[in-house]
């Protein structure tokens, strides 16, 4: 195990450190403040055109899809500075959608979605979970029926999905579709891409608890051709899976954790709205020490993960492992700051008085997302103690 | 970086893991506890030797197999897997202080004969209740031709009884000049060294030194460049080193300890079905996964640096937060999925409980070590 980054590691890091440097902008930060994401032109867009400029958003793929081959070590440095300064990087379209593509997607899937995605220019919500099919995902319920053949005919689209993050900002969605409605519920589900702005497809915004904007979306009707359907027909839980274990990876990076932390342990050295200074308290000391630590331990997590892919091994297991120790830190790290901060940790998000202009507010409020979101923590528990450690299924 | 385990270091552990699963079952664990008995287990030492294990981290100029700490921490995981008896590692702890605090001649001395497994050893280097804190509780003072005269209590020093050799630091005053802090190399039987049992509830490897007026010849006087004294830097980094090697052992043990658990409810059935079927004892075990998870990465990762010639206290730090929880949430999660078919002493799980306390708790455990990063906080 080599735990220090070569020359060419830390070269890359500081490409990554020199390229936010110049383009992280007090414009940028300002939109990003207003944390809705809504804008399809703005700040953001124009920051995510930079990074598509210099091929970044590909940068783990293989060339010969558009992508620069440097391998999954890297895209975790990128994303772990990308996280530690605030701004989004590459998205699930990029670290789980692209991929199970290129792995499983027909030669027409990679001809038509790979270069577009690696560009910045498709960017697509993932649509998973329905009103009735959350956690228990498997019973997703819309339904595509194939008219005419896989060659030249359609599918069309009929259902609802929710929680759909950033459709109001994507340009497709990888829709999870049953396509056999009389298959085991594992076996009749398929993946077919969606352009978003399709007559049918209907995006109505959903306001969770952290202010973040999700959506849910209607598809009436909506008809795409048959060659839009990822790889092959009922084996989309396979492709589901793959993408869900790589997408738990890429939220499990500690970069924002790492952040966190350090802006923690500043703000607990300086005084209080009552004078106090939080960290002379040797109880608050301890705490943080122990918020500290755990990061620590996160960014190796990080590490494993992303050494593993670069072995060519998804690891699901692993993944699951560092999910659930981030989302659990991440809600920790939240409530050590509400308790520290005491009243002035109530502070609204974006008001001036609030400490860190409210970073920990909000942070409370966004930490119960990771924990619930992109696979319970309990499922989770169960994939450790199925897969990891070959303990029964009981028929969940 | 790369967080995968090489090839060589896999190769490493299956060699090990075969040498003590066959010279190693928890039988003889067992049978090197029970008083009047062997302490020593003689036919695992010589295989042991024979692997080159207690060679391994030494230079190969002292007879040493010239591997690295990271060769070494795979050593500490098999070990730990397994509850190799712990003079094995307090002999190691012994060269790996003698390597980084010795003079050449002393080096050759000791580590000649320790890599043959012709001397057995201990160390004394830190506070039993706290690793970094290595202010010596010895007092020496020079009496004719260099040698010097120690005294004063040592607490607490794991196979000392065992030992041809104890090193441990003293603070050596000489008339008209400053205090130095040097290490002695002790010889348990000398005149003027009581040892007493600290009987813990396992053995008795815990032992009280009281030294009055030992002497110590100039030869086993550990003085430093020029004679100046030791640094206490370079004494507390070895007393860490040896920290985080535990840590190594604790993550592993615990390992070991969830496994043997899994296989105990995917057997045993309650209430018609197999415990491991229950989602309750599903989730004890990916608790159990993510904590052994957490102190492995912590632990190598410690040892790593130490490797790379860092202090490593923060790394150190983390390893001990992590590993001493660790190993005593998987032997106590683990007594509670194996309910009364564990509990009880025909069983092997307590010796694995055993180990979790006393590695958790010498040397410091996590309170402990949260103090260590905290004074980085209050720093700032």
């Amino acid at each position: 195990m080599d735990f220090e980054l070569d020359t060419e590691q830390r070269a890359w890091q500081e490409e990554v450190r020199a390229f936010l440097r110049e383009h992280v902008t007090p414009a940028l930060r300002a939109e990003l403040a207003e944390h809705d994401l809504e804008k399809r032109d703005g700040e953001l867009m124009a920051f995510r055109r930079k990074i598509g400029e210099k091929g970044w958003f590909g940068l783990n793929w293989p060339v010969e899809h558009g992508g620069l081959g440097l391998g999954p070590i890297f895209q975790h440095l990128l994303v772990s500075e990308f996280e530690y300064w605030g701004v989004p990087g590459p998205d699930l379209t990029v670290t789980s959608v692209a991929p199970m593509i290129m792995r499983h997607g027909s030669d027409r899937n990679k001809a038509e979605f790979l270069t577009p995605i690696a560009r910045g220019e498709m960017v697509c919500a993932v649509g998973y979970s329905e009103p009735g099919a959350g956690t228990d995902l498997a019973s997703l319920r819309t339904r595509a029926v194939l008219e005419g053949t896989m060659e030249d005919g359609e599918w069309v689209i009929n259902g609802a999905k929710t929680w759909n993050s950033g459709a109001q900002r994507s340009t497709h969605e990888w829709l999870c579709v049953r396509t056999d409605p009389d298959a085991p519920k594992h076996r009749g589900i398929s993946v077919i891409i969606v352009p978003i702005d399709h007559p049918g497809v209907t995006i109505r915004p959903l306001t969770a608890w952290s202010g973040y904007r999700t959506n849910e979306a209607f598809f009436d009707d909506v008809r795409v051709p048959a060659t839009n359907l990822i790889g092959e027909v009922n084996k989309g839980w396979r492709y589901i899976t793959g993408a869900l274990d790589l997408e738990r990876g890429a939220l499990t990076n500690a970069g924002d954790l790492r952040r966190a932390v350090d802006d923690l342990l500043e703000l607990a050295r300086q005084p209080r709205r009552d004078g106090v200074v939080p960290a002379n308290d040797p109880t608050v000391r301890r705490r943080l020490a122990h918020l500290d630590a755990d990061v620590e331990v996160a960014t190796l997590m990080g590490f494993e993960a992303a050494s593993l892919l670069d072995e060519g091994v998804i690891p699901s297991v692993e993944v699951s492992v560092e999910k659930i120790f981030t989302s659990e830190l991440r809600q920790r790290i939240a409530e050590v700051a509400l308790d520290l901060l005491g009243p002035d940790g109530l502070l609204g998000h974006r008001t001036a008085a609030a400490p860190d202009d409210g970073r920990f507010e909000r942070l409370y409020r966004i930490a119960p997302l990771l924990r619930f979101g992109a696979g319970t923590n309990e499922v989770l528990r169960d994939v450790i103690a199925q897969r990891g450690h070959a303990m029964p299924s009981y028929g969940r | 970086m790369k967080l995968v385990v090489t090839t060589q270091e896999r190769d490493l552990a299956a060699s090990l893991r075969e040498l003590f699963a066959t010279h190693c079952p928890p039988e003889l664990v067992r049978a090197l506890r029970e008083p009047g008995g062997e302490r020593v287990p003689e036919k695992l030492w010589a295989s042991l030797v024979a692997a080159e294990v207690l060679a391994l981290p030494f230079g190969e100029d002292v007879g040493g197999a010239g591997g690295t700490l990271d060769d070494l921490a795979v050593v500490y995981a098999e070990a730990g897997r397994a509850l190799c008896p712990t003079v094995v590692l307090s002999t190691l702890h012994l060269g790996l202080a003698v390597a980084a605090l010795g003079s050449a001649e002393q080096q050759s001395r000791v580590l000649t004969p320790l890599c043959r497994g012709e001397l057995r050893g201990a160390v004394a280097l830190a506070s039993p209740y706290d690793a970094a804190d290595v202010r010596p509780t010895l007092r020496a003072e020079r009496i004719g031709g260099d040698r010097v005269a120690v005294s004063g209590r040592l607490d607490h020093v794991l196979d000392a009884d065992l030992a041809d050799r104890v090193l441990a630091t003293a603070t050596l005053t000489t008339y008209g000049e400053p205090d130095r802090l040097v290490g002695v190399l002790l010889d348990p039987r000398a005149p003027g060294l009581t040892l007493t049992a600290l009987p813990t509830s396992d053995s008795d490897r815990l032992q009280q030194l009281d030294l009055d007026h030992v002497v110590v010849p100039a030869a086993d006087v550990l003085t430093g460049p020029e004679g100046a004294g030791l640094a206490t830097d370079g004494v507390r980094r070895v007393a860490l080193l040896v920290r985080a090697l535990q840590c190594v052992d604790m993550a592993a043990g615990a390992d070991a300890v969830l496994e043997r658990t899994v296989a105990h409810v995917r057997g045993r059935e309650q209430f018609g079905r197999a415990i491991a079927s229950f989602q309750a004892a599903q989730h004890l075990v990916a608790d159990v996964h993510i904590a052994v998870r957490a102190a492995r990465l912590a632990a190598r990762s410690a040892v790593f640096w130490h490797g790379r010639g860092r202090p490593a206290v923060r790394e150190t730090a983390v390893a001990v937060l992590r590993a001493a929880t660790a190993y005593r949430r998987a032997t106590l999660d683990g007594h509670q999925l194996h309910g009364g078919m564990g509990y009880v002493v025909e069983t092997d799980l307590h010796l694995w409980s055993e180990r979790a306390r006393l590695l958790g708790a010498l040397g410091g455990g996590p309170d402990v070590a949260a103090g260590w990063l905290e004074e980085e906080i209050a720093r700032g």
